[in-house]
């Protein structure tokens, strides 16, 4: 394998290259804020670093393992920011910009080709360990390496990438300032199929088995809003289950309640949800909520043929109005 | 009382015992992810994959939703019901020390000035029966609590794991009771001993993540106006309610009433000083912002309630380190917390 195919190495030169863009941009004061990812405090994690220290530019790190949506911090700094963004993340600052909650002009977007982000409990699940008793896992072009207690174990790259890294459409940024490294190509037609098996195998079952089955996912939703709080697309200052006055919905852990909460919260980021699949990967207690994000940005391509976050010019999708719009379900 | 053993073979067959006389509560997957569960006999398989579960044992007494009283609306008022009757006697087998040590910390709040009649019913007819760690996670940190893994300060009964069997102590009146009870126990020998003295020192070295809990108190008072501090650690929080929720020690609850034509109930549910909205009042949020709610999290656990009760509200067990979307880590946050020295020089 030649070297410029190395993916640790490949990170590495864009990692000094984004220390160094990232430091230059604070010294010279074109951003006052830089959010980044830098090392968590776990293993196989890394954690946002949101800083206008340029000496904190240094910890910036560039790995198979940054699964947070940065984009969900933009609404939230003051002054000009320069951010990193994977493909996924791009298209949300875009979706942000369509929505005019982020001015463009305020965003230096440093752009990271992305080759997928690493499923942590796919792992687990495949050597039967937690992540933390897992003692290594590298990741070098379409294979991972997976070492256990000493035994190596090697696999292709897909059996553990998270589902919708599966499905990117855009894994390179195309809005951006800086690119720190060379575009990487698009999933391929088995990589989709792959991503859709559990939403496959959920439109496969009859209603009343679909019901039990999201009762069941639901019985143990804690009403934490985790996947309302890491998604860039729900910005709203103040949610609908938050309204007392009457309340829409009780803030109360009870299925019922807790699956019309999300079933709301996907109608109302329709058009704005780019799948990042932050809302699964963030839920404590594991419940698939990307199947009903992903099926409903589906379900927004097939009516509208529109997808969130492509084109920063194209008004959002449900701001707009064309003649020529489905309306076959209005009866 | 000397100790006691059981064979691990033997633990499904004490909990089909135990389950005669009481609601017995085990760690159990619900689609990969760790609760507890009513055992249901078979084996007790949960033995060989249970670390810690996902949502601590404090939702058995302090559930995240519960029916506090139910009403009907008849005529010009309200007739008020009866709660749903609570379980009469139960037992919670397997509890790891830092969350045994949670409860005891969460009933210092809620029999403090008024007696809360949830949670101290549902403490008074449970029985606690502990099982020390073998596999403590990188996250957990309890040692630097005052606690080992293996703590049997407050549970009733512990277990500890000592290969083919576990070596059992009475600790409690309640725990002697439940031993003199079977016929599956024996005399545990002088080597078992050895042996779970062994596991306890190789739990304790296990678990690697401390901090300086006792320094902490004085260094938050100290800086408590650190704007420039907590709005840096607090940037990259995004005030979900994981670490609260999930929090073995977090109490902080909601209330909300449900009237459906004549038919209503009052439910109480967990809440969190992570939501803006937990401090909204009429006229201000004294709270709104980020930093402020969670610089309470913090000074909560590690600094007001240790001056309320003279012990500190986290018992180191790692679920919001572990479980936070974005690693945002209290044991990093308390060590980089700012000596006074440096804060009087900056003053």
């Amino acid at each position: 394998m030649a070297p410029t195919d190395c993916l640790p190495m490949k990170n590495g030169i864009m990692e000094q290259r984004l220390r160094r863009e990232a430091k230059a941009l604070l010294e010279q004061g074109k951003v006052s804020c830089v959010i980044g990812f830098e090392a968590g405090s776990l293993k196989f994690t890394t954690t946002p670093l949101i800083t206008g220290d340029k000496d904190d530019t240094q910890r910036l790190v560039i790995s198979p393992f940054m699964a947070n949506n940065l984009s969900v911090f933009l609404t939230g700094v003051k002054g000009r920011v320069a951010i990193v963004a994977k493909g996924c993340d791009s298209r949300s600052i875009v979706s942000l910009i369509q929505d005019n909650k982020v001015v463009r002009e305020d965003v230096v977007i440093i752009g990271v080709p992305c080759s997928g982000v690493i499923d942590l409990t796919k792992v687990e699940g495949l050597v039967g360990k937690d992540r933390d008793e897992i003692a290594d896992i590298t990741r070098d072009g379409d294979k991972v390496l997976i070492t256990v207690n000493g035994d190596k174990r090697e696999c292709p790259v897909q059996e553990v990438l998270f589902d919708n890294c599966l499905a990117c459409e855009m894994p390179t940024p195309q809005e951006y300032d800086i690119l720190l490294g060379e575009p990487t190509a698009a999933a391929g037609d088995k990589e989709k199929a792959k991503s859709r098996e559990k939403i496959n195998s959920l439109e496969t079952m009859k209603p009343d088995e679909r019901w039990a089955f999201w009762r069941n996912e639901f019985s143990r939703c804690i009403r934490c809003y985790a996947c309302r709080n890491v998604c860039p697309a729900c910005f709203c200052e103040r949610c609908f289950v938050e309204e007392t006055e009457p309340p829409w919905v009780l803030p109360i852990p009870r299925w019922q309640d807790s699956l019309m909460f999300q079933v709301v919260r996907n109608l109302h980021v329709a058009g704005r949800c780019t799948d990042c699949g932050e809302c699964e990967r963030a839920c404590p207690v594991g419940i698939p909520l990307r199947s009903l994000a992903r099926e409903m940005y589906d379900i927004v391509g097939e009516l509208f043929s529109y997808r969130a976050g492509m084109d920063k010019e194209a008004p959002p999708l449900l701001a707009c109005y064309e003649p020529t719009d489905v309306e076959d379900f209005i009866r | 009382m000397t100790a006691k053993k059981i064979a691990r073979r033997d633990i499904a067959d004490l909990l089909n015992e135990w389950s005669r006389e009481f609601g017995v509560f085990v760690p159990s997957r619900d689609e990969g992810v760790a609760k507890w569960a009513r055992w249901g006999g078979g084996d007790a398989g949960f033995l060989e994959w249970y670390r810690n579960t996902v949502v601590p044992p404090k939702a058995l007494f302090f559930p995240p939703l519960e029916e506090m009283f139910s009403f009907q609306k008849d005529g010009d008022g309200y007739h008020v019901g009866q709660p749903p009757p609570t379980e009469d006697r139960w037992l919670v087998f397997g509890i790891r020390p830092c969350d045994a040590r949670a409860l005891a910390v969460l009933a210092l709040t809620f029999k403090d000035g008024y007696q809360d009649p949830y949670y101290l019913a549902r403490r008074k007819n449970g029985v606690l029966v502990g099982l020390g760690c073998t596999r403590p996670y990188e996250s957990c940190f309890c040692t630097s609590l005052g606690i080992s893994p293996t703590d049997a300060a407050n549970v009733d009964l512990m277990l500890t794991d000592i290969g083919d069997d576990f070596l059992v102590e009475a600790v409690t009146d309640k725990g002697k009771e439940l031993l003199s009870k079977t016929s599956l126990v024996q005399a545990a020998t002088g080597a078992d001993e050895a042996r779970a003295e062994e596991a306890r020192d190789a739990a304790g070295a296990r678990v690697t993540r401390k901090v300086d809990s006792q320094g902490a108190h004085e260094k938050l008072r100290a800086g408590f106006e650190d704007k420039d501090f907590w709005e840096r650690v607090s940037a990259k929080c995004i005030s979900c309610g994981i670490c609260t929720f999930l929090c073995p020690t977090c109490y902080c609850f909601d209330i909300s009433d449900e009237l459906v034509k004549k038919q209503g109930a009052r439910f109480r549910s967990w809440d969190s000083c992570a939501f803006p909205l937990y401090t909204k009042m009429p006229v201000e949020n004294p709270r709104r912002e980020k930093w402020r709610r969670l610089r309470q999290k913090v000074c909560h656990k590690y600094e007001f309630y240790p001056d309320s009760f003279d012990v500190i509200a986290c018992t180191g067990c790692g679920r919001c380190i572990r479980l936070c979307p974005v690693n945002w880590d209290i044991t990093r946050v308390l060590s980089s917390l700012p000596a006074q020295e440096q804060l009087r020089l900056e003053r």
